[in-house]
């Protein structure tokens, strides 16, 4: 098998006419020799006069999609230090310190409240896998994604982004994204429907015992055919 | 190595010559990443080649067994990087298989549209990049141009453009956002236009040819016992693809659209070939996948997942063909949220195996070309 393979890559022409190898299968490109090469010039020369494609960073911004994984963003106010991305995150970059505090009872009777408290939420942005977990898994959207990306440092403490810099971030997120409409109704969609349909069979249902009770007391009522219609509106009728 | 390395020593002519060690690698600019070979050239000759692989190894599977199932699938992303979401896939369809989980339809036709997509990806830079190690500069753009367009549309609905981290179990992480599935026609259908300037460019140029015909045989014998598989393995004549053969996800209803691209030269220039062919094919079933999705009425796109996800005890293996070959995972779970044991059988790593019994009896000129068709890459090898 080494002999074929250097008998062939010893006869192998290194430019030139290809019809003069005959291990070559004959294709419909090889018109002449020479053709592949022409070609291939003709598609360098065809791009040319052509509109360049490169966009020209940084004088020109690039377009990025709004579900972009640029930075994580942190809002503190929604932020219950309940440690669910800190302990979900692979990678263990999120490094959180908080304590307890006790509000004191209320004048009008009641119990002492404790809640917590964020020291402090930093982010390491040289561990940082950006797999997006720790925004999936946070149960109050305090942590949203940027698309923001320049944020490159000369020392790589300066990735360790606090919390104050995180809060910097959050507004650059941009709004969630239109879903298709494949996609199935939100649950709000449901409940709002839920209300709506109830709404309209009250009115309806009310339309109709305004009916019946009108129907019973006029004569020669106009034809008027309604859902529901019921006997006794169509026996005045009838009688009347 | 401390081992003892025959070397011939020849004097003839009044010259004396001895063959010489070579190491190619691990840094070097056609390894496509820090593969190491280790040739015994005589003059330009290879007499023996050797690949040492490792350089790149990172525990993944160490790693796997302390992460759970979301977590794992960040690490899984990152083995074969060019082919972020299949790696995804075969860790997802392993767990789903052993919880039962049914997808529902729009999260299977949907992991199937990305899949193809991420193969044309795939393709793409190996389109690109194998001309360039062989001394044309120009393709390489235009296979990246068709890339960033692509990814373009990737990051529109995953937010990345390379490690997508999109697949969840029970089906994928967000919804298609509105009109995507349009942009997505449009881009596939740009690019499918313009993959003919590619083939212009090089697949006729008959430097490439000269440089990759012949050169690089591999045998059907060769590929089974090395247990080659993807590509590489079909330009060679072996008709085994898994999407046919064994299908998941919505491959089996695509039986029209799939054509396993196979070629019988099993040298360079049958690869490159297989890969230019496996890529329209690719488009094409993107394209039927997308119209399909459009068609679908409305559902969700993942099933609701427990608080903390416990795969039950059991042991299953999930292979997938992904864009380079067949990539296995084989996950033994003792109940708990993470693995007891993922073992990851990647298609690269058996791919390049077979080098050390390819490489001897060409000159270092056809190794750069049988390297570079080959089509791997090293964090696939080294895991």
């Amino acid at each position: 098998m080494t002999t074929e393979s250097e008998q062939q890559s010893e006869q192998q022409p290194q430019t030139g006419p290809a019809s003069s190898d005959p291990q070559r299968e004959p294709r419909a490109s090889r018109d002449f020799p020479g053709m592949g090469l022409v070609k291939g010039l003709a598609t360098t020369f065809k791009t040319m006069t052509k509109h360049a494609h490169t966009v020209q960073y940084p004088d020109q911004p690039p377009e990025l999609p709004p579900r972009t994984r640029g930075v994580i963003a942190l809002l503190e106010e929604n932020c219950t230090v309940c440690m669910l991305c800190a302990r979900e995150c692979p990678d263990w970059c999120i490094y959180i310190d908080s304590h307890k505090e006790t509000a004191p009872a209320p004048p009008g009777g009641g119990r002492e409240r404790t809640r917590n408290v964020l020291d402090r939420f930093a982010i390491d942005f040289s561990l940082c896998m950006y797999c997006g977990i720790c925004i999936e898994v946070c149960p109050f959207d305090a942590l949203e994604w940027s698309p923001e990306f320049e944020y490159a440092e000369f020392d790589i403490k300066e990735l360790l982004h606090e919390k104050d810099r995180l809060r910097e971030w959050f507004w650059t997120v941009p709004a969630p994204v239109a879903l298709d409409p494949g996609a199935p109704d939100p649950k709000e969609m449901a409940q709002a429907q839920k209300v709506a349909d109830k709404r309209l069979t009250a009115q309806k249902a009310a339309e109709i015992v305004a009916l019946a009770d009108g129907g019973a007391a006029a004569s020669g009522q106009p034809e008027r055919s309604g859902p529901g219609r019921s006997g006794p509106a169509g026996g005045a009728e009838g009688d009347g | 190595m401390g081992q003892l390395v025959e070397r011939t020593a020849g004097v003839g002519a009044g010259l004396a010559t001895e063959d010489m060690i070579l190491n190619i690698g691990p840094q070097h600019p056609s390894t496509h990443g820090v593969l190491r070979l280790r040739l015994v050239l005589d003059g330009e000759r290879i007499v023996s080649a050797e690949p040492i692989v490792g350089y790149m190894h990172r525990g993944a599977e160490k790693l796997f067994e302390v992460r759970d199932y979301r977590q794992i699938i960040m690490l899984a992303n990152r083995h074969d990087w060019l082919s972020a979401f299949c790696n995804e896939l075969g860790v997802v369809l392993a767990a789903e298989r052993m919880l039962g989980m049914e997808l529902p339809v729009r999260a299977s036709w949907a992991r199937t549209m990305l899949a193809e997509l991420n193969r044309v990806l795939n393709h793409l830079m190996f389109l690109g990049s194998y001309p360039l190690e062989l001394g044309a500069i120009t393709p390489i753009f235009y296979a990246f141009r068709e890339r960033e367009d692509l990814q373009k549309v990737m990051e529109e609905i995953s937010g990345g453009r390379m490690h997508f981290m999109f697949n969840r179990v029970g089906g994928l992480k967000d919804d298609l956002p509105a009109g995507w599935l349009d942009r997505a026609r449009r881009t596939i259908h740009a690019v499918r236009g313009r993959l003919a300037d590619i083939e212009n460019l090089i697949h006729g140029n008959e430097i490439f040819r000269a440089r990759t015909e012949g050169v690089g045989v591999l045998t059907t014998e060769q590929i089974a016992a090395y247990g080659l598989s993807g590509p590489i393995a079909r330009a060679g004549g072996v008709d085994f693809d898994l999407r046919r053969d064994e299908p998941y996800l919505a491959y089996g209803e695509l039986g029209d659209v799939l054509r396993v691209v196979t070629r019988k030269a099993g040298d360079c220039f049958s690869r490159f070939d297989c890969l230019l062919e496996q890529t329209r094919v690719s488009l094409d079933l993107a394209e039927a996948c997308a119209d399909r999705l459009a068609a679908l009425p409305q559902g969700p796109i993942n099933l609701r997942l427990p608080k903390v996800l416990k795969v039950p005890e059991g042991e299953t293996y999930a292979w997938t063909e992904n864009p380079l070959g067949i990539n296995g995972y084989y996950l033994v779970s003792r109940g708990e949220k993470t693995p007891w044991r993922l073992k990851l059988r990647s298609a690269s790593f058996n791919n390049i195996q077979v080098l050390g019994e390819l490489l001897p009896g060409h000159l270092v000129a056809d190794m750069v070309a049988i390297l570079g068709s080959m089509f791997f890459v090293v964090g696939d090898i080294d895991k």
